[in-house]
């Protein structure tokens, strides 16, 4: 069952406290954000996807380097001259 | 006539209003400032306090501009539309807080409610139906707020409450003999 605070003829606010909180700007503002198309925004204009992306982009260039290290270590091993006989 | 009866005249120019804020939503502010006070005291008579009133007012504004193509004219005023929005913002607030609903009335409407009980008027049963009214589920409190408390038409408590007009007033009637019934009881205990 509900619980119930009655509240008998408590004074409703002011005209002045409720225009207070009037914005119709913030409304359009927001209203804006939850219809705009994801793909229409900028990616860099969210600071979030922005600094996912680069997170993404700086492992992507780590593993990179890290692969081409590995590599060139494993080069030297394949690359046994073999002495040229002679005719 | 209250002030929640609106001639067909100002429905019309309302609903020009509406259908000029459906084709660019710049124009919702006409709404918005029109409805702006009405939205934030309905919310703020069923939770009490200032910034939760309008926290879900601004929430319920933005929600009903996000459904406004979808609205459609049913002879009511737009102000139930947005009612019908405010209620579901703050039900979910309740949900989520679990803090207790607040019921805002006055006096008179309390002695209004006791009449229509078929009981008298006297402080003994003003206790007794404030006793009797905290036994009723939410559904059933938002019906007796919207009718008795705010004294709304029942085209508009069916409209915000997903009802019909008769359904509405016949859940209304069944409550009031609830109600009767639980004051008998206490008075006869």
């Amino acid at each position: 069952m509900a619980k119930y605070k009655f509240n008998i003829d408590k004074p409703e606010p002011s005209d002045e406290q409720i225009n207070r909180h009037k914005d119709f700007k913030k409304l359009q503002g927001n209203y804006q954000r939850m219809t705009k198309p994801l793909y229409k925004t900028p990616l860099y204009k969210n600071p979030k996807i922005f600094l996912a992306l680069v997170l993404i982009l700086l492992m992507a260039y780590v593993v990179a380097e890290f692969t081409e290290e590995q590599e060139k270590k494993e080069k030297p091993k394949n690359d046994t001259v073999q002495p040229r006989k002679e005719p | 006539m209250n002030e929640h009866h609106k001639t067909a005249a100002d429905l019309a120019e309302e609903q020009q209003q509406v259908e000029a804020a459906q084709a660019d939503p710049a124009r919702f502010g006409v709404l918005y400032e029109r409805y702006y006070k009405v939205v934030f005291v309905f919310v703020f008579r069923r939770t009490g306090d200032e910034e939760t009133a309008a926290d879900i007012t601004s929430n319920a504004f933005l929600k009903a501009m996000l459904a406004l193509p979808k609205y459609k004219f049913k002879g009511v005023p737009f102000s139930a539309f947005l009612f019908r929005i405010a209620l579901n913002e703050v039900n979910m607030f309740f949900r989520r807080s679990k803090r207790e609903r607040v019921v805002s009335l006055e006096q008179a409407s309390l002695g209004s409610l006791i009449d229509e009980a078929g009981q008298d008027d006297s402080e003994e049963n003003r206790k007794r139906v404030l006793g009797a009214l905290g036994h009723l589920n939410a559904e059933a409190m938002q019906l007796i707020e919207l009718r008795f408390f705010e004294k709304r038409p029942f085209a508009e408590v069916g409209l915000i409450l997903g009802l019909s007009e008769n359904h509405a007033k016949v859940k209304t009637y069944r409550i009031l003999e609830k109600l009767k019934a639980i004051m008998i009881k206490r008075r006869d205990a």
